[in-house]
This record gives structure tokens, sequence and C-alpha cells, in this order.
């Protein structure tokens, strides 16, 4: 009994599926969309001939198949917006509306009749609409399917996207990237957007950082040749609000942008497809073939150097957006707030135009300005000469050291993730209370050459610094100071500085170092990410030329306390092995003929070091080897 | 009756001769009509003529291999009608799929009914499997069979897998970027097993074209095999499992219905010393028919008392229950839940967390402790074990019952194999986020 019960329920549901299954596939709604505009055209009809041909016809599936422009498209779109291209239609509701006809989009009036100038049987109506051409059903078709990477732009946002934002990312406007996909031109009068947000491109200074194919090279964000096709339009504009929305790592800066800013950046980067329809393969490989400049180079200022210039210069070029200076603060590089006092022209100028001739591990790209407005912009950090007004030890710690050294001193500034070599922890009283308080002395006034620490020696008078170090040792490290051992260490590296001692460092070198230090002795070792701090880049040569013999001879035998870096005499290096290896790591910072007549230091490895790291980026420009 | 065939215009009887061409056997009214109406029909006859009633029981075998079997036909047909629509290729797969959603004739509904029953199909064999070590069905002559079923869930697994990465969208795309890299921790042949399967380091064309080739021809054809040795076995180790007494129990047992088909003394080699006390006499003839040829405990013919029933309608009604049941279960899913569809493949952006399909999410769970021992070492065991169960656990007790008493330990044991897999399959599925951190799905 209940055998035959089972049976009839699901012989039962199995009909009744399939009723609403066939009904689906054979009631469309598309058919009704048709079926309503062969009627309504019926009556619009004037000659017979016309109805005659009306009444030929049956609803069925329309497509246009383009396959001049990129990849070959299907769109059904015709098949529900039917009278699309029927002038008769003007007034009525969509779907059955046609589209509208305007001078704008090169459509002309001929004898009264329009012509389009874009005819749909050629370009089909994703081309410009984007949306999914092969859906037959709204949803999907119009891109409403939160999957779909490209919903009609401007008309329809999915149900994923920020409800804040979603008001802001329609409007017809937004079409104008996909009008640039073809209209390629600098000035073209259709994408006023896309203009104005190229220029903004490089106003806003984002070619520092990233690479759009044909318009800039920054290496330091990700490529954005095709960042149009790779990210939906929400994407686009909410990583320009907030960087961090969707990636919490990225440390690109927030700019200060006003809606229409961001709006006009969110189409010209929507433009940027990669490969657009009116290039061709060769085409785009001869624009390889020729150099690329950056474009903010192009923008030359007539203006004569002025610092005031240079401050409407910091203002648009969003220098703030990751500097401090002043009240503003993009909390990613150093306060320049008193940049007058802490470097001078040449040093600034040099920066410039090459960050990392000066701080070799710097982040800081390149930017293409003229040297005209570098001059300017020098001369108005040349200005910020005024001293702080801090009082209190505790005072000018926190407003000059802890953004780089964190409010409690661990070495977690705010932009210390930015930095290379990181800032000292100086909570770390092993190593801070290994060392001479001189040497902490001599940091503080003239700064760690090659790093981020700036000499301090115009900003504060000798006993400010003197305040603030004891300030530090009371607040940070705590523990007391005993006494400093006495070690015996040469004050000069006793073992002469030629190509067999080179060598044979380099060996002790690669036996013993490469592992925290790496092949090319640059700090990055396998090892190096588990190290806090991390392994001294000896390449550094600002660092290395201005650390005296007897320094590396302490650091080498003895360790450096509080750092990974062991005492080397306890595994059996002797006095001279260390000096062997300081003449190494000097000749990898030589910027002097060897003596022994051979100019580049041996290096049977420098050979294996550029093979085995090839993917490495070479860091020290200033060193001749890099060239 | 031949004189009134003969007298009737030949146009008239045409219907009835061709029907009675096709089916030999009008509908069976005696017990020898059941009897020949299951062998002298090709399907039929796959079938015994006779089955044991406790295989007809619903609650001892909850149909569900019978479920697996059909939901695999189901799978065949639509995956054959699919065919028809699909390219492997990685410009064109997607493309293919939208056809199916947007314009094709059923073509959603067809990839709907495959999707799901190749989710149903996975879950339904491993719930056989549990079916068949909590009933101790694995136990002598059994055991070859087991090893089959195991070899099956194997190869189910991987023709879902393949299929998996068949649509070309995210989803597909980075489930099996993560399934292929949980291979690749084998020791010494992971990363050789991971180039064989995607033909290149990452997953890309070839991988589409391996992956199609073998979800649509190698894996069917080699579960068919292994489908219809699986058959051939329960026949020939004497039908499903039972319990013991309910072969032995003469006294309420109706006397055997008379079987009118005999050729010469069937010799039989018996289970039990009753049977083979009553088989005796027979043996002393000494000449054989062709059931003496074979050897085990086949159903046994005359002499001893059972408890069994015709295929015919009885085992026949049952399977066409199940059927229904597969069918209307598959196409209401179907009709309700779409198979899904995500973005196309965008290999510079993967999904975070990037999962695996379900069913190894237990094991992208476990990798997430161990990438080594999670994603291959305990996996190894687990299956290595499984194939092991029938050889391991010799003790004949408790066969055909559900949690029989004298299986506590092994039935303990597996279930907790079980319900540790699920459980990491849950929070694979529902408590994983971002960075695989754990989110509450609430």
């Amino acid at each position: 009994m209940s055998t035959r019960v089972t049976l009839a329920v699901a012989s039962f549901v199995v009909l009744i599926v399939h009723g609403i299954v066939f009904y689906d596939q054979f009631f469309n709604r598309w058919e009704k969309h048709q079926t309503a505009y062969f009627e309504q055209a019926r009556s619009l009809a004037k000659t017979d001939a016309e109805r005659r041909a009306l009444d030929q016809r049956s609803p069925r599936i329309e497509q246009i198949i383009v396959t001049q422009f990129g990849e070959s498209r299907v769109d059904r779109c015709t098949t529900c917006h039917v009278a699309s291209d029927d002038p008769r239609f003007q007034n009525h509701a969509q779907p059955l509306r046609t589209h509208p006809y305007s001078a704008a989009l090169g459509d002309v009036q001929v004898n009264g009749r329009w012509e389009r100038r874009h005819k749909f049987t050629d370009f089909g109506c994703t081309i410009c609409h984007d949306g999914q051409g092969r859906g037959l059903e709204s949803f999907y078709a119009h891109g409403e399917d939160i999957f779909w990477p490209d919903p009609m732009l401007g008309y329809v946002t999915q149900a994923s996207w920020h409800t804040e934002f979603r008001p802001k990312l329609t409007g017809k406007e937004y079409m104008q990237a996909n009008c640039a996909q073809c209209h390629t031109e600098d000035n073209f009068a259709g994408t006023p957007l896309v203009q104005r947000g190229r220029q903004l491109f490089f106003e806003k200074a984002c070619y520092g950082c990233h690479r759009i194919e044909g318009l800039s090279n920054g290496t330091l964000g990700p490529d954005l040749s095709d960042v149009g096709k790779k990210y939906k339009i929400n994407y686009l504009w909410e990583h320009t609000v907030n960087p961090r929305a969707f990636q919490p790592t990225s440390f690109m800066p927030k700019f200060d942008l006003s809606d229409e800013e961001i709006k006009a950046l969110t189409v010209f980067l929507k433009s940027r497809r990669g490969i657009n329809f009116a290039e061709t393969a060769l085409g785009q490989y001869r624009a390889r073939l020729q150099q690329v400049k950056a474009e903010g180079a192009k923008q030359e200022t007539s203006a004569m150097p002025s610092a005031m210039r240079g401050e409407q210069l910091i203002g648009e070029r969003s220098c703030t957006a990751c500097h401090r200076l002043g009240e503003k603060d993009g909390h990613i590089a150093p306060d320049l707030s008193y940049e007058g006092l802490i470097r001078d022209e040449d040093w600034m100028m040099a920066h410039f135009r090459e960050p990392k001739s000066k701080i070799p591990d710097s982040i800081m790209p390149v930017f293409g300005f003229a040297d005209a407005d570098f001059r300017s912009i020098s001369a108005y950090l040349k200005t910020r000469s005024t001293p702080p007004p801090f009082k209190t030890a505790e005072e000018i710690y926190k407003g000059l050291c802890a953004r780089c050294h964190g409010e409690k001193g661990d070495g977690k500034g705010v932009t210390y993730l930015y930095l290379d070599p990181a800032p000292r922890d100086l909570t770390k009283a092993s190593f801070m209370n290994s060392k001479p308080e001189e040497r902490f002395l001599q940091s503080l006034k003239n700064g760690v050459p090659g790093t981020s620490m700036p000499p301090w020696e115009r900003v504060l008078t000798d006993e400010q610094r003197r305040t603030v170090l004891t300030y530090v040792f009371e607040t940070f490290v705590k523990e007391p100071r005993g006494q400093l051992k006495e070690r015996k260490v040469p004050d000069k590296n006793p073992v002469a500085f030629n190509v067999d001692s080179i060598h044979r460092g380099e060996e002790i070198f690669l036996n013993r170092c490469t592992g925290c230090h790496g092949r090319k002795a640059d700090g990055k070792g396998p090892n190096s990410l588990d190290i806090s701090p991390r392994p001294r880049n000896l390449r550094n040569s600002f660092f290395i030329n201005n650390v005296p013999d007897k320094r590396l001879f302490d650091s080498i035998l003895y360790g450096v306390q509080g750092t990974a870096m062991p005492s080397w005499i306890d595994y059996g290096l002797t006095q001279n092995d260390a000096g062997d290896l300081i003449n190494f790591i000097r000749s990898l910072n030589s910027q002097t003929a060897l003596p022994g007549g051979e100019k580049s230091p041996t290096l049977t490895s420098q050979a294996n070091l550029s093979q085995t790291n090839q993917e490495v980026p070479c860091l020290n420009k200033g060193n001749d080897k890099c060239k | 009756m031949s004189s009134q065939t003969k007298t009737r215009n030949p146009l008239i009887a045409l219907p009835e001769n061709i029907w009675r061409s096709i089916f030999r056997n009008p509908l069976p009214s005696s017990d020898l009509g059941r009897a020949s109406t299951s062998f002298t029909n090709f399907f039929l006859h796959l079938h015994p003529v006779k089955v044991h009633r406790n295989s007809l029981r619903a609650t001892f075998t909850l149909g569900l291999g019978l479920m697996a079997f059909f939901l695999f036909m189901i799978l065949v047909v639509t995956g054959i009608l699919l065919m028809f629509y699909y390219v492997p290729s990685t410009t064109q797969a997607y493309d293919r799929m939208l056809d199916l959603r947007g314009t094709v004739a059923f073509g959603i509904f067809l990839r709907n009914m495959h999707r799901w029953s190749a989710h149903g199909m996975v879950a339904v064999v491993f719930l056989h499997m549990c079916r068949v070590f909590l009933t101790g069905s694995y136990k002598p002559p059994r055991e070859f069979n087991w090893v089959l079923g195991v070899l099956l869930l194997l190869v189910t697994l991987f023709l879902s897998f393949t299929g998996y990465l068949l649509p070309w969208d995210q989803l597909a795309f980075w489930a099996i970027t993560v399934g292929t890299s949980i291979a690749s921790y084998a020791p010494i042949v992971g990363k050789e097993v991971k180039f064989l399967l995607l033909g290149d380091s990452t997953v890309g064309q070839e991988a589409l074209l391996r992956f199609y080739v073998l979800h649509v021809a190698v894996l069917p054809a080699v579960l068919s095999l292994l489908v219809a040795i699986h058959f051939w076995r329960i026949r020939k180790d004497g039908g499903l499992s039972r319990p013991e007494e309910e072969d032995a129990l003469p006294a309420d047992v109706p006397a055997p219905t008379q079987v009118e088909v005999v050729q010469g003394p069937a010799v039989v080699m018996a289970t039990s010393p009753a049977a083979a006390a009553a088989a005796q006499p027979v043996l002393e003839k000494r000449h054989y028919g062709i059931q003496g040829l074979v050897r085990g405990p086949f159903t046994k013919i005359g002499n001893v008392p059972d408890r069994s029933v015709f295929a015919w309608p009885n085992l026949f009604m049952a399977e066409l229950v199940v059927f229904l049941i597969t069918v209307a279960g598959v196409l209401l899913v179907s009709l309700f839940f779409n198979a899904p569809l995500e973005e196309p493949v965008n290999v510079m952006h993967p999904p975070n967390p990037a999962k695996a399909p379900w069913y190894f999410l237990g094991l992208q769970e476990q990798v997430s402790y161990s990438a080594f021992w999670g994603g291959v070492g305990i996996p190894t065991i687990e299956v290595l074990l499984l194939f092991l169960v029938p050889y391991l656990d010799r003790k004949i007790a408790g066969v055909g019952r559900w949690f029989a008493r004298e299986r506590l330990l092994a039935n303990f044991l597996f279930l907790t194999f079980v319900i540790v897999n699920v459980v990491l399959i849950i929070i694979g599925t529902f408590f994983r986020g971002p960075n695989w951190e754990f989110v509450s799905p609430w």
C-alpha cells in the first residue's frame, strides 16, 4: 500500500515538474515582447505589404554576431529590444523603445530620416553598453547577476555593491569608458571624463606607482593596463576612495579627491582594458618598441622656480598622500615639516631625480616632474626651517620620533612598514644597553646615512638631543645601563685591502652569511623574513662607507645584541677572517679601483649572483656594480 | 490457440505480434511465468529470479545503492545532452555555459540536473558505504565487493572533481587549483601527479582538455565497468547480506515454491551444516548440473527452506519506487536551485578564500593544519584502511543487521571516521572565511 502511495506521489512530482519546465521553455518573456511589437507595428503600418511582412514573422531569438572588434561577441539584446532600430517607437516603454538618435553619437539626418553612425548590425550592443549579450532574461542580460563582470555601464548596479556608492555609479557618462575603446584620441570630444581622469592620473601622481601600458612605468603598485577588464566600476570607485576597503594590506595612500574627480578616475580606469578595439596587435607591438616616457615630464612649467609655486605643487601632486607636512599626513613616508633644517638642496634634488640614490632601499617612486618643478618644491621645502616648538623631551619624542619609532618606542610607528631599514625598536634593552651612548648621540645628530633616520643637528639643540636620549632610556629601555665591556677590536682593519683578501672574505661570506644577508649581500637572504630587525643590507654604500672598521669588527666578532647577528668568534672566526670579510664588504661598496689593478672586485660569484638572483632588482643604484 | 492465430488477419494481429516478438512472455500469472519473465528479458535477467525478503526491506538497504546507480544513469543521459553544446576550450567554455543558461532549450534545467545529481551521487555513494559498513555486509564472502565499492567511491569523487572544472568560471578554476595543489603535497610523486593532471604547471587549456576527456570518456567507462562487476558480484556472493537466522528458520517458513525448471539434480555448496546434510544424497549421484560447476553460496534451489520471493513483481516494483523517488528528487531540486555560474576565470584575482568542491573541503580543512598530513598522509591512511576493512575485521557475526551489538567496536570506529570527516566538511564549508579564518555563518 505504502509502495503505491510513494509511487503515485513520485510520479505526480515528476509530472508536475515536467509541466513547469515545459511551460517555462515554451512561454518566454521575450516572445511576449515580440508579439506585442508585431501587433503595434501592424497598427502603425501604412501599407498592406508591410502588414503582410509582419504577418510572416513569428517570435524567434534575434542575434547580432560582431567579429570586427576584439573577441567576437554574440548580442541577443534585440530579441527583447526588437524595436531598437524602428524610429516609430520613440515614445514607447522599454523594452520596445527606439534607441535614441543623437548627433553626438555621429548619427545624421538624411531627408528627414536618421541614419546611425554606429549601426547595430556592425557594432552590436554590448560594445558600448556592456551587459551580457548572450542572456535572454533581463536579470542576466543586463548584468544584474552579481557574478557578471560587466553590468550595463551607468545603468545597472549589482546587489553586492556598497549601497553608499551605488547611486554614484549610475549615469550615461560612465559609457565614455567604452567609447574610449575605439576613440583613443587624447582630445576626443565624446570622452571628457576619460581625459579628465587621465589628467588626474598624472596630476595626482598615480603614475609614480602604477604602470599603464604606453602611459607610465611605475612599479610600486599593480599594473593598471587592463584594470578596466579586471574590475567592476564599484571596485574602481571604492578602491580609489579607500584603498583598504577591498585589500586590507594595500598601502596605497588615501587621496583627497572630490566625487567628480573620483568619477573621472573611475571612468578613465574602466577604459583601460589592455588592447583596445582600435589597436591591432601589430600596432601594440610598435607602440611598445617606442620608449615610454612618463607623461608627467611633459607638464613643463614655464614659471620660474619659486617657493610659492613649490607649495602649490606639493598640494597638486599629492605629496602629502604619503608624506607629512604640517597638518597633512599620509602616514607612509617621512615628515617633511622641518625638511629645510634636515636636508640641503643638492640632497633634495638628487633624491627627487632618483630617491634610491640617497636611500638605497627607499620605496619612493621616481616622479618625472620637470626640473623647474623639482626646484620649486626644493625651494619651498627650504623654507620649512622653523625649529619645532616642543619643549619637554616627551613632546619632542611624540612630535618627531614617534611617527617612525612608535608611541611605545617599539619601532612600530605608523610608517614603519614602509621604511627599509625599519626604525629601531627602542624597547630592546639588550641592544640599547650594549652600545655606547656616543653612538646614539651620533645617530641623533648626523642621522644614519642611507636610511630614513634624518640628521637632527639643526632641528634640535645638543641639549634637546641629550634629553630625548635620556627620555628614551628612562621610558622605553627601562633596564639600567651597566658598564660596557671593553672588547679587543682593532680600530683599523689590519688586513691589507687586496684581491686575495677579498677572495677569502667572499668565501667566508658565502659559507656563513648568505642565509640571512643573502647571496647578493642585500640583506634579503632566505632567513631574513623571520628575523626582526631585518639583516643589514651590506650594499647600502651610504651606510657601510660611514661605519668605521671598529664597529664592523665589533659586530662580526661579538655579534649585535638584541638582533639575530651572532657572535662569530664563538663559531671559530678569527680576527683575520673578520678582516677579510670587512674587505669583501668594503669592496662591494667601493667606488675606487682596487690595488692590484683589478677594477671590479673579483667575485667569481658576481657572475653567478647575477644569474641566480636575476629577479631581485638592483636596489643600490649608487653602487657601480649595479650599472 | 495455434489454430486461432493462423486464422487471424496478420494486419490485425500486427501490434500483438510485434509486442510478442519483443516481450516473449505475457504478463505472468504463475510462478513459472514470473521466473521466465525475469530471465527472458535482457534488463530483468540481470536480476535473480528470486530474491530474499530481507533484500527488499526498505529499512535495511534504504535503496542507497540503487539510488546511486540511477543518479549515474541520470548523469549519463543529461551529460550526453550537455556534450552537444559544450566545447572544452578556455575561450568558449564559459560562453557555452551562458548559452546553456539563456538560450538552449532546457539548457539550464539539464545543467541543474547534471550538477545536482553529481553532488547527490557523491553523497549517496558515501551513505551507501555507511549502510554497508553499519550492517556488516562486507564480511565474507563479500569482501571483494566492498573493495570494489571503495574503488567506486574514489572514481565517483574523481568524476565529480573533473566535472567541476568544465564550466570554466572562477568557482571551477580555483576549486581545481586548490584541489590539485592538495595532490601535489604527496611526497616524491606529488608534483608529477599534479603535472600529469594539469598538463601544465597551472590550470589552463591543457588541464581543461584533460579533465574533459577524463570526465566524459575515461572515468564513466571505468565506473560502468566497476559497477557491472559490483552488480555481478552481488549475485555471485549470494545476494544482499542478511542475518544468518533468516536462512535457518525452517519452522515458520512456508514450503519452498515449486520451481518447475529442473534439469538434473543441482549441486549446492552449502554454508550451513544442515544444508550440507540435505545436499549429501544429491552429491552421491556424481553427475553435475550447470550449477555444479560454480562454487560459492548461491541461490539454493528447492532443497533449503528460504524466505525468498519472486523478483517479478516484488524487486522490480521496489526498484521502480527508488527510481521514481530519485528522479523526482533531482527534478525538484533542479527546479528550485540553479547550478552556480560565477565570474569568468580571472587568473590574477583569486577569491578569498578559494575553496575546493564541498566533498574535498574536509581535506582542505585538514590541509590548513598540515599540508602533508592533512592533504596526503591522513587521507591515504583512511583510504587504505577502508580497502582493508574486510581483511582486518574477520569475525563473522552481526552480519545483515543495523548496528549489531557484536560489532560495537567496528561501528564505533567507523562512525567516528564518518563524523570527523563530516564535521570537517561542515567547518570547511560554512565556518571558513577570508584567509581560512574562522567565521560564523550567522
